[in-house]
């Protein structure tokens, strides 16, 4: 592909754009304020894709939705290449001096109609021609798109057609352009960019590479493993497997933001020694042998990195409530515990400058910097760059990109006679994750006090559900309550449910087959049937 | 310079703006003040408060210069006696319609008043009995939502909430209802704005100049009723939900975070704006179910408290033996996007270089 997962282009940037192909993104509700940037943009005139199975409030203003069935992203996007392709709209000049591998794509949408697509996605042809149209013959025109388009077991794949688009059309390098996953924490990539990977170390320099390793070996005094780690995803069925025995966990409830939360169970009870280290009880410490407790981010020192690549200052604001401590100091302590000698930092920014340099994207960034100048977007090599505002200015980041063919294929669990719905989950506007924090605020529980799952009125008519009804929400891997929400934004066969709620953990249903490359699981896609709680009761 | 730039004249100072720039913006080129009360950057402009009038030379009226045209060879003075008669005119009458404190200046509600400002500054021309319009207020068994107050008698009705909320955050939640000099801001049929549109992202409370609108956690704290008990600060931070990375202040009072504010429009990339996490879910940070020592789960299978060197001790033994027993790639190391990069950078520290295995990851799908 090219390069670091991470923006290309930045968020301001948006507000100047011609086009924006939002895919996979509930923008307003997730990203609120980049979504105010894509509503001035709107505003302005710029032109607005959205692809989405549900109607979004952006589809709303769109100049087009295409509201394909979920999980089959790639016939759509296929599709849209064979149009870009066929009709001579791609950038050859582009291609020929920046990519590889574009005639695997050709060959790849030689048969992927707009009218095949319409049989697979459902979206009519003819809008799959003009967004196609639209996107190749508009110069500043990106693509954004979130965890829509990478929680599914084709997620890869999903990319992987999103960036041909991008490389067929030539939109990279280009201001207001390129290609944008926004990125669901206010640190993924900062943890990214630090090496909590299983395959990289800080600054993406990989575990197999034996330079990257020897470098780290001499910064660390320590010999390090050249095996490439488990991924999240295979952590937690390795523990019901018990090949994970002992787990560390800051900063995440597990037992509800995983998925198939019945599985996780089992390994959590499972393992031998669980330590987690959080800011309140949760889920997941109701399996842990020791709690350690941490600062939030109003009471710690540090950096957050944000979807555009930016390293921003976190600072301390008031003291941590009795005896909690900020997570670094903590991780520091253990370590010593252990026997490793982690050196005695001062403070936050001489982690940061450690990592900085032995990494040379960030080798310019330090706390002092930020202090001064404000947030800066890496890459950023030395203390005199000024950071990077949008990437691939001067051709892409290794010489030449590649283009990925890929083919569609269904998702893992489909709708059935049994499980006849198709369930997809997500985030609302109001509360956040699995909610420890936005749970305990006023406004979220006025708005979204319980968990609930959206449906098409026929869908519910068909069952004799009435909107605000309490239901069982039951798939193959485990049952929650909820109550109806009879919405307008659904597909007919469709439910949608958010994830944030402990009593109800949506997570019981969810699909834990994981995308063959990523490990990513399939949140967005697996079958469910509801049943009434209340006719059950009459019986 | 480029070629569509346009020269001016004002108070006798010459600038060259872009051509589709206002009065106001050259003006505010040269550092020359000018007051606003319903004006902000990042809608369009109304030019309805009239505090920013302008003499434009060759114009029989003053205009207001957020909303005229720059245009070239223009000459416009913003300072001189028609101005300032005009300006305490008006000023005059804001304030007969303003809810005003026992010193006679307009009540604050813990946020700055940018019409006491004006009136400190530019004084007032007679004073006129108070208007006694017959606005309303959503009332308060009503509008049960948490967070946003509004109050009319503080209001100017400038509008700029309802041009905010239509034009940045698109809802369109909140509007102009009323007529004449009842005229007041409010939602349809008067509804709780948790039956409306409304995203709860406070916009109104950040552009309104005057304190009509507010948080409400705040209120509880109105300065001229009760100071603050503690030194308060300010601390520019990183908000700590979703991926955008906006900007914040921390308003701390002692030990307390009292309030999130956006940095000003135009300064960081959020250009003034929060949404209703970033704003208002700030309560868990001082809520009574954090956690404040270390806990162990003991013989009874229950979680006990201990002190940090037992507990630390215990982490430490618990990850050592696992690792005797099943070896290094037996432990598992989960990293937070939540938590700050150098905490993520020390954690993976800890799994590779202090136990030698690369299982470490975090949540991050994307």
């Amino acid at each position: 592909m090219f390069g670091a997962g991470a923006m290309t282009n930045s968020i301001p940037e948006i507000r100047d754009t011609e086009l924006m192909f939002v895919i996979g993104s509930n923008t307003t509700e997730a990203h609120p304020i980049i979504a105010m940037e894509m509503k001035r943009a709107a505003r302005r005139g710029a032109k607005l894709i959205v692809a989405d199975p549900r109607k979004i409030w952006l589809s709303e203003i769109a100049d087009i939705h295409m509201q394909l069935k979920p999980g089959t992203d790639v016939a759509l996007l296929n599709a849209m290449a064979h149009v870009i392709i066929t009709e001579g709209l791609a950038d050859e000049a582009f291609i020929a001096a920046h990519t590889a591998g574009f005639e695997a794509v050709r060959e790849a949408t030689r048969e992927t109609t707009p009218e095949w697509a319409e049989a697979i996605t459902t979206v009519p042809a003819q809008l799959i021609r003009e967004a196609a149209r639209a996107y190749a013959t508009t110069k500043h025109a990106g693509i954004y798109y979130t965890l829509g388009i990478t929680e599914h077991t084709h997620g890869t794949d999903n990319v992987y057609s999103l960036a041909n688009l991008v490389l067929m059309t030539g939109h990279l390098g280009v201001r207001s352009a390129g290609m944008n996953p926004l990125r669901g924490q206010n640190n993924v990539q900062g943890a990214n960019d630090a090496g909590a990977s299983p395959v990289f170390y800080p600054g993406y320099q990989r575990v197999s590479d034996p330079a990257a390793r020897a470098k780290f070996e001499a910064a660390w005094g320590a010999k390090l493993s050249p095996d490439e780690g488990m991924n999240l995803n295979v952590m937690m069925k390795a523990m019901a497997k018990g090949d994970i025995k002992a787990m560390y966990v800051m900063g995440e409830d597990i037992m509800l933001t995983e998925p198939n939360a019945a599985r996780i169970e089992d390994g959590l009870n499972n393992i031998e020694f669980l330590v987690v280290q959080d800011i309140f009880l949760n889920e997941t410490t109701r399996f842990a042998d020791v709690v350690l407790p941490a600062a939030c981010f109003a009471e710690k020192d540090g950096v957050f990195t944000n979807s555009d690549r930016r390293v921003q200052r976190v600072r301390k604001a008031v003291n941590p409530p009795g005896e909690a401590k900020a997570d670094w100091e903590i991780l520091c302590e253990v370590a010593r515990a252990v026997g490793y000698p982690m050196p005695e930092y001062k403070d936050a920014g001489e982690v940061y400058a450690e990592m900085a340099a032995l990494c040379d994207k960030f080798a310019g960034i330090s706390h002092e910097r930020i202090d001064q100048e404000g947030g800066l977007q890496w890459p950023c090599p030395d203390p005199e760059h000024p950071g990077t505002v949008y990437l691939h200015g001067d051709g892409p980041l290794n010489g030449t990109a590649e283009f990925q063919a890929t083919r569609y294929r269904p998702s893992e669990e489909l709708p059935d006679t049994d499980y006849p719905l198709l369930l997809s989950t997500g985030r609302t506007l109001y509360h956040y994750n699995a909610a420890t924090q936005t749970r305990r605020s006023s406004g979220a529980k006025a708005r979204q006090p319980e968990n609930f799952i959206e449906m098409h009125r026929k869908d519910a008519r068909m069952r004799g559900l009435r909107d605000g009804e309490l239901v069982r929400v039951i798939s193959r891997r485990g049952a929650i309550q909820a109550r109806v929400n009879v919405s307008p934004r659904m597909r007919r066969g469709c439910v949608w449910m958010p994830l944030h709620f402990a009593e109800a953990n949506t997570n019981y249903l969810t699909n834990d087959a994981g995308d063959p490359t990523t490990g990513t699981a399939e949140f967005k896609v697996c079958a469910v049937r509801v049943e009434s709680l209340e006719s059950v009761a009459a019986e | 310079m480029s070629d569509n730039d346009i020269k001016l004249e004002i108070d006798g100072r010459e600038v060259e703006v872009p051509a589709g720039s206002t009065v106001l913006d050259a003006a505010r080129k040269l550092d020359i003040e000018i007051p606003t009360l319903c004006m902000d950057d990042r809608v369009d402009p109304a030019g309805c408060c009239r505090m920013c009038l302008v003499e434009v030379e060759g114009q029989r009226r003053l205009h207001p210069s957020c909303a005229y045209p720059a245009a070239e060879g223009q000459k416009v003075a913003t300072h001189n006696d028609r101005i300032d008669r005009h300006r305490k005119g008006l000023l005059s009458l804001y304030k007969a319609d303003h809810e005003l404190d026992q010193h006679g200046r307009p009540v604050s509600r813990g946020v700055h008043n940018r019409l006491a400002d004006y009136l400190d500054t530019y004084g007032t021309g007679p004073a006129l009995t108070p208007v006694d319009a017959p606005r309303v207020a959503r009332s308060e068994s009503l509008e049960t939502n948490p967070y946003i107050q509004f109050d009319p008698e503080s209001c100017v009705v400038c509008g700029l909430c309802v041009r905010y909320c239509d034009e940045v955050e698109a809802v369109s939640a909140i509007s102009l209802v009323g007529r004449g000099s009842g005229t007041t801001i409010g939602t349809a049929d008067q509804r709780s704005l948790l039956d409306t549109s409304c995203e709860l992202c406070g916009g109104c409370i950040a552009v309104c100049p005057t304190g009509a609108m507010t948080e409400k956690p705040s209120v509880t704290r109105l300065p001229q009723l009760q100071p603050p008990k503690a030194p308060t600060s300010k601390v520019r931070t990183t908000c700590n939900f979703c991926g955008v990375g906006c900007q914040l202040d921390l308003h701390t009072e002692g030990d307390q975070v009292v309030r999130v504010t956006s940095p000003k429009p135009g300064t960081t990339l959020n250009d003034g704006n929060l949404c209703v996490k970033g704003r208002f879910s700030y309560e868990f940070i001082h809520h009574d179910e954090r956690l404040t020592q270390p806990l162990v789960r003991g013989e009874d299978g229950q979680l006990h408290p201990t002190t940090w060197e037992v507990a630390i001790q215990r982490v430490a033994d618990g990850l050592r033996q696992v690792e005797a027993r099943h070896g290094t790639d037996a432990l598992g190391f989960v990293s937070s996007s939540r938590c700050t990069g150098e905490e993520n950078y020390l954690m993976q520290k800890l799994s590779r270089a202090a136990f030698g295995t690369n299982n470490c990851h975090q949540c991050a799908a994307t």
